[in-house]
């Protein structure tokens, strides 16, 4: 019975350094890993989505090959709603391997305004949550995840309708000149168009105007749109309505009494 | 007079044997820990305690090797050795709180599953526990053996 013995205990030994030289051996790979991610970029696809595409590199100096790496992106709207998420995946990294990659996402920015118009008019805050998986020596998976926010833009922050002008051109016609201005917030450029419908009190369609924007990311906006309108119909209140056709969303109307 | 003087001799000598066997071996754990904590030390500032819990268990298990090592020979040393399996397994499953570790460093939520590492180091003492058992009964069977009727 002390041969089986010591074949045991030898085995149960060589299995023990196998595995504690694995584990250490593991670790310390794990200390080699490198990932970096790169400057996002914020591109447009041809079906008019917003796409946000984050440079990945992940550089393998380990004894092991990672398996699964998988990166999840998360966008989350301050309610905690999920906006839209991306995912990108590798099967293997080789050691002394160096792997680019992309994690893409792309944003409808229509879905998002029928979730909260604000958006449009107001900055504010979007949820990112990252989560990133891989298996280390093909017996260790080890996920990390974290959140953080960053800053949304409204493409209309402080969307002002001024006082409009009347002008008169003859006894039947005039001229309503209306300005309007709003600060370019987000990180794209608008470009596209306004339409203002203008309406008296008994909803009857007095005229309307369109003119063509074109707002660089970051920058203000102030023009005027010049309209020609039946005299007789125009009362001394009303509304406005306003819409935009922009390559990214569509939108309106948003009314705006006046008198 | 001249016999027992001998007898007296040889179990001291005996006695210093194993001590100097049982220091060698609780210096060869010790200098394995020691370079293996090397590989680990860098990763053993992100997670807090682990230093503490490697320490105790290679300060249990050293204890165990030279209690081991002094009882060899005895009924002493079969329970020692089922103690030191057992000790193992324990250790295992209450310091690896399942097999799924979670740390958080500066806003990264790091979860590794260790479950698979857990399992194989479970059925490796439940092997050590096996072998301790079958010493056990090789130790009662060959003391039955030389047993006068």
């Amino acid at each position: 019975m002390r041969i089986p013995i010591k074949i045991m205990s030898l085995a149960t030994t060589f299995f023990w350094i196998f595995l504690i030289a694995i584990l250490i051996t593991a670790v310390y790979s794990a200390k080699d890993l490198q990932f970096s991610f790169g400057q996002p970029q914020l591109l447009t696809t041809s079906d008019n989505k917003l796409l946000f595409s984050i440079p990945i590199t992940i550089i393998n100096k380990g004894f092991y090959d990672i398996d699964y790496f998988n990166l999840t992106t998360k966008i989350l709207d301050k309610d905690g709603f999920e906006i839209t998420n991306g995912s990108t995946f590798i099967p293997v990294i080789e050691k002394d391997q160096e792997v680019n990659a992309t994690n893409n996402m792309t944003m409808d920015i229509n879905d998002l305004l029928q979730r909260n118009e604000n958006y449009l008019f107001n900055d504010t805050e979007l949820g990112i949550d990252e989560i990133g998986s891989i298996r280390i020596a093909e017996i260790i998976p080890v996920q990390a995840s974290t959140n953080f926010s960053i800053r949304w833009g409204a493409p209309l922050y402080n969307f002002t309708l001024g006082q409009y002008q009347y002008t008169p051109i003859n006894f039947t016609q005039a001229s309503i000149t209306i300005p309007i201005s709003f600060d370019n917030h987000a990180s794209f450029n608008l470009d596209g168009s306004i339409q203002i419908r203008m309406y008296n009190n008994t909803n009857g369609l007095v005229g309307g105007g369109q003119t063509d924007i074109e707002v660089l990311q970051s920058s203000h906006y102030s023009e005027c749109i010049e309209f020609v309108v039946q005299t007789m119909r125009i009362t001394e209140s009303g509304h406005v309505e306003v819409y935009f056709n922009t390559s990214f969303f569509d939108y309106g109307p948003i009314v705006i009494p006046y008198g | 007079m001249v016999e027992t003087s001998n007898d007296s001799n040889k179990k001291l000598r005996g006695i210093s044997f194993k001590a100097l066997k049982a220091t060698m071996k609780g210096a060869l754990v010790y200098a394995v820990y020691y370079i293996l904590w090397m590989f680990i030390a860098p990763i053993s500032q992100m997670i807090p305690g682990l230093q503490l819990m490697i320490e105790t268990f290679v300060a249990v298990y050293i204890i165990f090797i030279i209690v081991e090592e002094l009882t060899s020979g005895t009924i002493y040393n079969c329970f020692f050795n089922v103690a030191k399996a057992l000790f193992v397994i324990g250790y295992l499953i209450s310091a690896f709180n399942g097999g799924i570790f979670g740390i958080t460093y500066q806003n990264i939520n790091l979860i590794v599953d260790l479950r698979l590492v857990l399992e194989i180091a479970t059925i490796l003492s439940l092997l050590g526990l096996a072998k301790s058992v079958f010493q056990t009964i090789n130790f009662m069977s060959e003391k039955a053996e030389y047993a006068p009727i």
